[in-house]
């Protein structure tokens, strides 16, 4: 009997101790403004998925040991698959970086994590309006702005200009309808090529081509998948593969990637994608790549702009120290030299020289066109949901055995 | 006689007394050698178990503080909240029913055929045996490219002038192809256990049934089948309770696609605990998944008795 009252009283301690290790929040246990430097503060959490990540973190680093010579930081961190599961537990630990990375549309989902900069960056005397007014709209939470961007990044479209001339077909650049989009693709589609290639998740390129017409998902905060307007253009995009059979209707398992596998094995005419790939999407080819605006309605370049920046964690015990950290890799400097480097298209307008350098003029033109009428992909904290709803519906779309407006009001209605 | 039988019955009783009641060291030495196993089945089991319930009254982001809201998790799955929810509950016991007929007779066929094949039997069953040594991740990517629909099955079949259907982008044909997938993974577990249980069969029985003019269909229903029923009843719990629990299969093929038509449970409690970030309403969805996995396997404890020949 005493036994298993023993047995039963471990029991519970274990499991009250475990409960707690899982669940507790402690507050910081200084503001850090007139502390000393914590190690924590020049350690940076964020996804390496490969030493081509590693080297593009590692160039902030050596951008700003320019001025700094004994700036450092340690990167550490898991996948970019893994990494929007694992930086919500690591920063639970009390060991845990200071800074933190994450996307513009990933900045509602980890709003917990990360603090206001705004009166950090007053104190510093660091002008936010110098960065990209897109990026700093993406990366407000609340009313604050809870990351400094490091990257603007406009999705483009990529074209094969080998298949363009051989099929006699002026190439597209600043200007590009939807409806001379369509004639261009279906002109490209023979045999086992297509016109276009989709993915089924929604960034690849539902939202790119909805944005182009002036139409996104989330409005006032919300999701807003049942708009008339939203729901067209998704419609539209959906019919490129029902319909007009100018791309092949995907599963709902394939990747991100597949679209572009199939454009650099000359199996497909145009794809959308980021200019974070401009350099190594040319690599395997052969043929000539151009890059040209997303098509609209009107034909007018509007930009759907992604980008990440770096924030700062809610339990970090010296934000002022961190946030000094953060200031040195987001200088005009050293984001045109992370530009130069490592091709990433800079948060700030007076830096894009330094990502231009050696590109043709009329790709660089596109990019400052989409730029300029950029608008950020805003998201909510159930974005998540969404992305993951809609590359399972996405192949019903393309195959045309649901309606846009179906689908959109199914996850809608499960997403809320 | 009398003070012989009076003798051994005390010797029994002083027996049956001595093992009720060991001693402080027998005891001590009992507590030793199950220590590492208890501690172990305590930390990574019995904890984990207690704190999955305690974790589903609670609304638990994976950051931040967790909140106390009773059943309402259990609630959610039930009042319509959940749309999804049965969808998901039809679709694992569709593929459980599914999965588990088809094993079990395919498994049934093969064990049976290759134990007539004494010569080349070890060597098949190692062959049938290599998907389930093999990783199931890698299984299912290999799987996804053959399914493609540019892939190597439709690929053959144009060959043959057959345009075929597209695997894993069409309802029907997606739950059929995670079914197929799993098949070839999972077959060869079921030929080995039923193997061992086709060689415990005495092979003079059914030399006798042969010398009586029996047929191969006849002897197969009345002396193999209630001869293997304990390990096909085996075979089944096993084969059903894995079957409740797929989740690579549809991660890796169809991500639960098209629509929900392959969304299963457990994929859905993943995505619920680490992509949505509501860890209190997987618990829930782990605790009702146990429930439904207990209540079949009870019901499959209490339906052996009309088929399972534990004396045959």
């Amino acid at each position: 009997m005493k036994s298993t009252k023993i047995l039963i009283g471990l029991l519970a301690a274990g499991l009250a101790t475990s409960l707690a290790a899982c669940g507790g929040s402690p507050a910081p246990t200084n503001s850090g403004s007139n502390a000393a430097p914590s190690a924590q503060s020049s350690q940076m959490y964020t996804w390496i998925s490969s030493e081509g990540d590693r080297a593009q973190w590692q160039s902030f680093v050596e951008g700003a040991q320019k001025k700094d010579p004994n700036f450092n930081l340690t990167l550490d961190g898991p996948s970019f698959q893994e990494y929007w599961t694992k930086v919500k537990t690591r920063m639970n630990a009390p060991d845990a970086p200071c800074i933190l990375t994450t996307q513009a549309a990933r900045a509602q989902e980890l709003k917990d994590i990360l603090i206001p900069l705004d009166d950090l960056a007053k104190e510093a005397g660091l002008d936010l309006a110098q960065y990209n007014e897109g990026m700093i709209k993406g990366m407000t939470v609340d009313g604050t702005v809870r990351a400094i961007p490091y990257d603007a990044e406009p999705m483009v479209l990529y074209y094969n200009k080998t298949m363009f001339k051989d099929a006699g077909l002026a190439e597209p650049t600043v200007n590009y309808t939807q409806a001379q989009f369509i004639s261009d693709a279906k002109a490209l589609t023979k045999g086992d090529v297509k016109g276009f290639a989709l993915a089924p998740d929604p960034g690849y390129p539902y939202l790119p081509l909805a944005f182009a017409n002036g139409n996104a998902p989330v409005k006032d905060g919300a999701l807003a998948l049942t708009d008339p307007a939203f729901v067209a253009d998704i419609q539209w995009t959906f019919d490129l593969a029902a319909k007009e059979k100018v791309a092949v209707a995907p599963n709902p398992a394939d990747t991100t990637d597949v679209p572009m596998q199939g454009f650099q094995a000359g199996k497909v005419a145009m794809i959308i994608d980021g200019p974070w790939f401009y350099t190594s999407i040319r690599e395997p080819m052969k043929d000539e790549v151009g890059v040209a605006v997303i098509p609209s309605a009107s034909g007018q370049p509007v930009g759907m702009i992604q980008g990440s920046g770096f924030g700062i964690s809610a339990k970090c015990p010296d934000p002022k120290n961190a946030f000094a950290n953060i200031m040195k890799i987001t200088t005009p400097e050293v984001v045109a030299f992370v530009g130069e480097t490592r091709g990433t298209v800079p948060s700030i307008e007076s830096a894009i020289d330094g990502w231009a350098k050696g590109k043709p003029a009329g790709d660089v033109e596109v990019m400052k066109a989409l730029l300029a009428q950029g608008q950020p992909l805003v998201t909510t904290p159930t974005w998540n949901q969404f992305v993951t709803q809609f590359t399972q519906y996405s192949s019903d779309g393309t195959r045309g055995n649901k309606t846009a407006a179906e689908i959109l009001d199914t996850i809608q209605k499960s997403v809320g | 006689m009398g003070q012989i039988s009076s003798s051994v019955t005390d010797d029994v009783m002083t027996t049956a007394r001595k093992a009720k009641k060991p001693g402080v060291n027998e005891r001590f030495l009992a507590f030793l050698h199950l220590a590492p196993g208890m501690s172990g089945f305590i930390i990574f089991v019995v904890i984990p178990l207690i704190a999955s319930i305690v974790i589903s009254l609670y609304r638990w982001p994976l950051f931040g503080d967790p909140k106390f809201i009773g059943v309402d998790n259990y609630l959610r799955l039930f009042d319509g909240r959940t749309p999804v929810f049965g969808q998901i509950l039809f679709n694992t016991a569709l593929f459980a029913i599914g999965y588990t007929a088809a094993n079990l007779i395919i498994s049934t066929g093969l064990a049976v055929w290759l134990h007539s094949l004494p010569d080349w039997a070890p060597f098949f069953r190692v062959l049938f045996f290599v998907p389930v040594v093999t990783p199931m991740v890698a299984n299912a990517l290999v799987w996804r490219v053959i399914l493609d629909d540019r892939g190597m099955i439709n690929g053959m079949l144009a060959m043959l002038g057959i345009t075929g259907p597209s695997w894993l982008g069409e309802s029907g044909w997606a739950m059929f192809s995670m079914i197929l997938m799993s098949l070839w993974q999972g077959v060869g577990y079921n030929i080995v256990v039923l193997a061992a249980g086709l060689n415990n069969i005495n092979p003079s029985v059914l030399e006798s049934a042969r010398i009586d003019g029996t047929s191969a269909w006849s002897r197969f229903w009345t002396i193999t089948f209630p001869m293997l029923s304990p390990s096909l009843f085996f075979c089944t719990i096993m084969t059903v309770i894995g079957a409740f629990k797929v989740f690579t299969q549809p991660y890796m093929l169809t991500k639960g696609g098209p629509g929900d038509a392959t969304n299963t449970l457990v994929l859905f409690l993943y995505r619920s605990g680490f992509s949505y970030d509501q860890l209190g309403f997987a618990s829930s969805l782990a605790w009702v998944l146990f429930v439904i996995v207990m209540l079949v396997t009870a019901l499959q404890f209490v339906g052996q008795k009309h088929w399972v020949e534990y004396d045959a």
